[in-house]
């Protein structure tokens, strides 16, 4: 049955994976065999991989750096708060402007990334994502500083997620969204566009490739993403505070895409459930846990390492190496994976 | 008194902005060689600089004469070969990945060193004292010997630095490799020996920068953050394809970060120089002393 399914669309193993795992919380939820730290690591998870697929929008696809996206996603987290604190508005309307507002701010990025080549703006981004964050600590009015904001969790038409276990379906039928709005992005006319700038700026530019419409794009989409996350990530765990946006989480997202896998969506998931699971599971390691951040040591040789014998991605090369031959062998005529080998130059 | 109050923060300014423009430098002449942008420049400063105040706390300790001397050359030995040992285990075996590639790698090292640092030397932060303390009264102005101390190094290291490329033949083959890497080393010059020299400099000029800045800002492992991110934006400021225009941004940055500090806002201070910072780059995308790169499609 599975055969049949992964056939007729590509991206159906994602929206499989996602059901299933929402089938799952359903019937924990009546069974409770998950602690609740388990549950607040899935939710982790999922915000994550919101935050993971809106980077990798910026740079598996489209080619841009930032590291300052951090202070988007910090955005979206403190405009959820205000909203929902002060303004008492519709969960999914303040949702939808925590993805906007930085959109907009995003685009302003696009356009001095359009004057900046990569390692300028990787390093501009970093200074403005420094910015942001003292942004967020000196702004009292709007953040409270380095009191932080607390706010509740989510309603929709009366019916308040405060069960962590409703919050996480609530967050993965939102990334179930947002891996369809990304799948079909990809492979829309944009998502080539960007895929052909992120290859070479000079090549896509002579083929009528608008360098100014599709960074601009880029900065918005991905930002609209980080800054959902960012309102997923106020939900979830109710407590807003400057010292979460600095240039580390920023860094995370980086290291997230490049350890699951450039320009995919598993690869992005993959990545967010290994940033999260790291320290989990150094902390429950009796050796490793005595060691005072442990978790940045092994996060940062496991970029090394995969950047150098697995420069696809782990997601990317499980994929590459299993299921994509085993899904040639039956139907599908996907497999785009030999031009990511080739990216890059840009 | 006005100007006085000027003249101590340029002073000030010119003993950061020294500081910036070593550490700049280091970032510039590893780019220039080997095209790796080291992210972590600042982390291994940081981590230089804990193994010195390791060194000096030890050495006063066990009623060594001159604790501080020991330490400074202490950190010399130990960042040269702390940069070695970087270059060869982490930055040689990626040599061959993309642009990209070698950026992350570099990202990895800062979570590696920072991690370690704070494996090895706790999360607290120590007092660190200056190369010369006290302070100095000339006329009205009272100023740090310390400052002094520091802008003299930093002038004493550049003028070195810049003696030997230009004059050298060391300093060819740098500046042959940062030409092009290929046809340096068919020329006969050993890139990996050249690669792995800029890799110790820079790591040293990064630990001077580290212990000079560590009275200020006491030693922990976020010492170098601020600095490490000045120094970067006076590279991009300076321009990375010349070697002097990272000196110049990073006395700008310097100069700019205390005068805004003193007379705007000490709170919106990093903010407020940033802000200007982007809107040069806005109008210079490549610094002010850099050219636009030739680029094959």
């Amino acid at each position: 049955m599975l055969d049949s399914l992964t056939d007729s669309h590509p991206y159906t193993k994602y929206i499989v994976g996602t059901l299933i795992f929402m089938l799952m919380i359903l019937i924990d939820l009546q069974l409770n065999i998950f602690a609740s730290r388990t549950i607040n690591l899935f939710i982790r998870v999922v915000y994550f991989s919101i935050m993971a697929l809106g980077f990798n929008m910026l740079l598996g696809f489209a080619g841009q750096i930032s590291l300052g996206h951090a202070a988007y996603m910090g955005l979206g987290a403190y405009l959820t708060a205000y909203f929902s604190n002060f303004m008492g508005w519709n969960f999914l309307l303040i949702l939808l402007l925590s993805g906007l507002i930085p959109m907009v701010l995003g685009i302003a990025l696009g356009l001095i990334a359009l004057r900046m080549e990569r390692l300028y703006l990787a390093i501009a981004t970093l200074g403005l994502g420094v910015t942001g964050q003292m942004i967020f600590q000196e702004w009292r009015a709007f953040t409270r500083g380095f009191s932080g904001i607390r706010l509740d969790r989510p309603e929709i038409f009366g019916f308040a997620f405060n069960n962590s276990r409703h919050f996480l379906l609530l967050a993965t039928a939102i990334l179930l969204l947002v891996i369809i709005l990304t799948y079909n992005f990809s492979r829309s006319r944009t998502g080539r566009a960007l895929s052909a700038m992120r290859d070479s700026e000079y090549a896509s530019q002579s083929l009528g490739v608008s360098l100014f419409k599709y960074k601009l794009l880029a900065f918005a989409a991905s930002s609209f993403y980080v800054g959902i996350a960012g309102s997923l990530y106020a939900y979830a765990e109710r407590f807003v505070h400057p010292s979460t946006w600095g240039v580390e989480l920023s860094l995370d997202m980086l290291a997230m895409v490049v350890i699951g896998g450039l320009a995919s969506i598993g690869g992005s998931i993959v990545g967010a459930a290994f940033l999260v699971l790291v320290p989990r599971i150094t902390a429950a390691t009796p050796l490793l846990a005595e060691i005072t951040n442990m978790n940045y040591i092994l996060t940062g040789l496991a970029m090394i390492l995969v950047i150098k014998y697995l420069p696809l991605g782990i997601y990317n090369t499980i994929d590459v190496k299993l299921i994509q031959p085993y899904l040639i062998g039956r139907s599908s005529k996907e497999f785009r994976y030999q031009d990511l080998e080739k990216q890059e130059e840009g | 008194m006005a100007r006085i109050i000027f003249i101590q923060n340029i002073i000030g300014g010119l003993e950061t902005g020294s500081l910036y423009a070593l550490a700049a430098l280091g970032v510039v002449l590893i780019y220039r060689v080997s095209d790796v942008t080291n992210f972590a420049q600042g982390e291994m400063a940081m981590f230089s600089t804990f193994v010195t105040f390791t060194i000096w706390t030890y050495s006063r300790a066990a009623g060594l004469p001159y604790p501080y001397l020991i330490a400074f050359i202490g950190a010399l030995i130990f960042s040269a070969i702390f940069g070695y040992s970087i270059e060869r285990v982490f930055i040689r075996p990626t040599a061959e990945s993309s642009l990209l590639g070698k950026m992350i790698v570099t990202f990895g090292l800062i979570l590696i060193v920072n991690g370690s640092a704070a494996a090895i030397f706790g999360t607290d932060s120590y007092y660190m004292q200056r190369a010369i303390g006290g302070t100095m009264i000339i006329g009205n102005l009272v100023v740090r010997p310390h400052s002094f101390f520091v802008i003299f190094l930093a002038l004493v290291i550049m003028a070195v630095l810049f003696y030997m490329i230009r004059n050298t033949m060391f300093g060819v083959a740098i500046r042959a490799t940062a030409q092009d890497r290929e046809t340096a080393r068919l020329m006969g010059v050993n890139t990996t020996k050249v690669t792995a020299f800029t890799w110790i400099m820079a790591t040293i000029m990064g630990a001077i920068a580290g212990l000079m800045i560590a009275p200020a800002t006491n030693v922990s492992t976020g010492m170098m953050a601020d600095v490490h991110l000045k120094s970067f934006i006076a590279a991009v400021l300076g321009g990375f394809t010349s070697f002097i225009g990272p000196v110049i941004g990073g006395l700008i940055i310097g100069i700019m970060d205390n005068l805004v500090g003193y007379y705007i806002s000490t709170n919106w201070q990093t903010v407020i120089v940033y802000g200007i910072l982007i809107l040069i780059l806005i109008f210079k995308p490549y610094g002010l002393f850099g050219s636009r790169p030739q680029k094959k499609v």
